[in-house]
């Protein structure tokens, strides 16, 4: 479970959003809607402890009844998937899992885990390919696949459709939700799309900008 | 170059070829520690630089102040490396600045001691004096090729995965860095390895590094040394293309070890207090470049500066003014080589690129030939210069000091001013052309005005090129035509510190302050140029 309270974003002094609280249950999506510009992404930066210099935000952040705010970024297993998949692109699709799976799995795992992975999203025979040469939905799937492989205990979606078309998208949705299921972790969805939140999420919610 | 080291030497009538000479290097102690000292100075001071600018970059590239301290070590990059060199000189001599600053009171001495602090006999002065040259220039190269990474993204990424900030470094942005670095990595090898006005001013003597010990052999009177530096030249050649080779396969596997350590999972990358060391080195680094940079005035208007002193006792502007003919001279004729020299640089690279946006064909070719003066060690392909010259009766001439000016200017223009003139919006071009059907005018008036900022930085940095070049001064010019740098490293053992600070400060000035106007003025042109219209209206 995921229980943010009273969260706010700053770009330099000035409030971006008014304070924003919310609990999201293992298992489901939140969908928080506003417009573009408002600080959306900020707010999932601020809660992965990745934002960028010059912004900042408060707010306590409790995933599973522990605090997270005195955990840096690596010490948060949180799971960030944004517009850009972001793949690396000096290793291979299957060495991109490999990369994110946690160290204490046993080494005879992790093959088996990957390729596991993989099929999951649909990519087994990409798995000695660049990212660069996959599809913009290979792309995107593979991202997913990453992402769940390091374990997180909660998932933060940065718009991650927004670039996909159509018959894409509604494939992704299906993966994201099925994994937030089958995982039963807690899920934050950013968009601007409100077929987004229909779709997938079991609760909406809207920013609105600071008075 | 490579006939005269088998004795082949048309220009003093020998036409058979013997093994002689190369015979004769073997038997020379002096070549072995020559190269035993080029070779372990040039790698070591590569290695470290390497090192310390890739550790500030891990450790800093997030913070806040990052940004402007990158736009104020820019105009370090400058300054020549014969100004730099002569500071380290009076910084660290046995009298030299930093001893002044804890003698008496902490050392008890108070007279110069007895140590070799510089032209140490194992060069490790010479080593801290290339690192601090060589340092600031790969952060610079690591800034400019980051900005193609998208590095925040991607750490961003593996810190979400469970990597803390340095393992995401090492992990997944230095493995893509290196490569885009490698080509400046190199030319720094190259440099380090076959140096002569560095090595010559602080380096050590009996022995010296090979490149100042074959320049000597090359300039004996005696022929018989021709022979011997022309085979010692082709030597330092190969070393430099051997310890390149070596230095490609260590890094080769080095970034595989790094790639199998990666996919294991581990979250932590060992040694992490090699990064942490290593950024200190950096700051040291560049404050050793910022007291060199203060100790240059402080000679040149000091009257008396007698030895524990920390600072002059009296000052004046007598030694300006003593020497003030011959300085104006000299800096006459730095000026005229550098502008003439970058002026046709810039031309040159103009009229390659325009050639080049047309065809992608003759993109690698150029780029591979420009790459010779950088990567070839400057000795090995200025002898063989002379020998032509010598032979085209071109030696001791003005023009032929400038074509080689030009020449070494070329490559680092061209490269500058590549991807900003290649990356040009020809649209606007085209748009000017069908508006007024004056095709020259508006290549000035529209294509080159726009890129005034990329064309403007890449002038100053020909024209810091051209005021740093020592040994192609020396070479063509046959001591014949002298500039503030040959006058500078050529004076810097004489003991006259007060003069030699003046010329390496006015060397370091004019490279500044063109380098400031190349910022500037682009800035204001359009400004300026409004205001003096309204004015004439």
């Amino acid at each position: 479970m995921l229980a943010l309270k009273d969260i706010q974003v700053f770009n330099q002094q000035e409030a971006l959003i008014s304070p924003f609280s919310a609990t999201i249950e293992n298992g489901t999506i939140l969908a928080v809607m506003g417009p573009s510009g408002i600080g959306k992404s900020t707010l999932l930066a601020y809660l992965a402890d990745s934002l960028p210099a010059g912004m900042n935000g408060k707010g306590e952040i409790w995933l599973n009844d522990k605090p997270l705010n005195p955990l840096p970024a690596e010490k948060r297993q949180l799971g960030l998937l944004q517009q850009a998949p972001l793949l690396f692109p000096h290793m291979s699709v299957e060495e991109n899992i490999r990369f994110a799976l946690p160290s204490n799995s046993p080494k005879h795992q992790r093959r088996e885990l990957t390729m596991q992975s993989l099929a999951s999203v649909g990519l087994s025979e990409h798995a000695n390919k660049l990212p660069q040469h996959l599809s913009g939905g290979q792309q995107a799937r593979l991202a997913l696949a990453r992402t769940l492989s390091s374990q997180p205990n909660a998932l933060l979606l940065d718009e991650p459709f927004s670039k996909l078309d159509q018959s894409l998208r509604t494939d992704m949705r299906k993966l994201v939700l099925l994994a937030v299921k089958e995982h039963n972790i807690p899920a934050i969805l950013v968009t601007h799309d409100p077929e987004d939140a229909t779709a997938i999420s079991h609760d909406t919610c809207y920013l609105s900008p600071a008075p | 170059m490579l006939l005269p080291s088998f004795g082949f030497e048309p220009a003093f009538s020998r036409y058979e070829l013997t093994l002689d000479h190369w015979l004769a290097l073997g038997s020379q102690p002096e070549f072995w520690s020559g190269l035993w000292l080029s070779g372990s100075s040039g790698i070591i001071a590569t290695l470290l630089s390497y090192w310390f600018a890739s550790s500030l970059l891990v450790l800093c590239y997030h913070r806040s102040w990052f940004q402007r301290f990158q736009s104020a070590i820019t105009p370090i990059l400058s300054i020549p490396h014969a100004a730099i060199t002569i500071g380290l000189l009076f910084l660290l001599s046995p009298s030299g600045w930093l001893i002044r600053f804890i003698s008496p009171w902490l050392s008890g001495w108070d007279r110069p001691p007895n140590l070799l602090t510089t032209q140490d006999p194992y060069g490790i002065t010479l080593i801290l004096a290339l690192v601090v040259k060589e340092m600031p220039y790969l952060l610079f190269a690591l800034l400019a090729a980051i900005s193609q990474l998208n590095p925040n993204a991607h750490i961003t990424t593996a810190r979400v995965l469970g990597y803390d900030r340095t393992s995401a470094w090492h992990f997944v942005v230095l493995p893509r860095l290196y490569e885009l670095i490698r080509l400046p990595i190199f030319i720094v090898l190259a440099f380090n390895l076959t140096v002569v006005d560095v090595a010559s001013i602080i380096g050590p003597n009996t022995p010296s590094t090979l490149a100042v010990t074959l320049l000597r052999w090359f300039n004996d009177p005696s022929l018989s040394m021709r022979g011997l530096a022309s085979a010692a030249a082709i030597a330092l050649t190969m070393v430099v293309l051997g310890v390149m080779i070596g230095w490609h396969l260590a890094a080769k596997t080095l970034i595989s070890y790094r790639h199998y350590e990666a996919l294991r999972g581990d979250r932590k990358t060992p040694f992490r207090w090699l990064t942490t060391v290593g950024a200190i080195g950096a700051a040291c680094t560049i404050v050793m470049t910022a007291l060199t940079l203060l100790i240059l005035p402080l000679w040149a208007f000091a009257k008396r500066w007698r030895f524990p002193d920390t600072f002059p006792s009296t000052w004046t502007f007598d030694n300006i003014s003593r020497a003030s003919r011959s300085l104006i001279e000299l800096s006459t004729q730095s000026l005229t080589l550098a502008f003439t020299s970058t002026t046709i640089a810039l031309v040159l690279s103009l009229i390659l690129l325009e050639k080049e946006r047309h065809t992608d064909l003759s993109r690698s070719h150029t780029q591979r030939l420009l790459y010779i003066p950088i990567i070839l060690p400057q000795v090995t392909l200025l002898f063989g210069v002379q020998v032509s010259l010598l032979w085209l009766n071109l030696n001791g001439t003005w023009y032929s000091v400038a074509a080689l000016h030009t020449f070494y200017s070329l490559p680092y223009v061209y490269l500058t001013l590549k991807s900003p003139y290649l990356a040009y919006d020809q649209a606007y071009l085209d748009q000017a052309n069908r508006l007024k059907p004056l095709k020259w005018r508006n290549f000035f008036m529209i294509k080159l005005a726009m890129l005034k900022a990329p064309l403007f930085a890449t002038f100053a940095i020909g024209f810091s090129v051209s005021m740093a070049q020592y040994l192609p001064t020396l070479m063509a010019g046959e001591g014949r035509i002298t500039t503030l740098t040959t006058e500078a490293v050529t004076r810097a053992a004489s003991g006259d510190r007060k003069l030699v600070s003046i010329m390496a400060l006015m060397q370091a000035i004019m490279p500044l302050c063109i380098f400031a106007l190349a910022m500037l003025l682009p800035r204001y042109w359009t400004p300026i140029r409004l205001t003096i219209r309204k004015r004439m209206c």
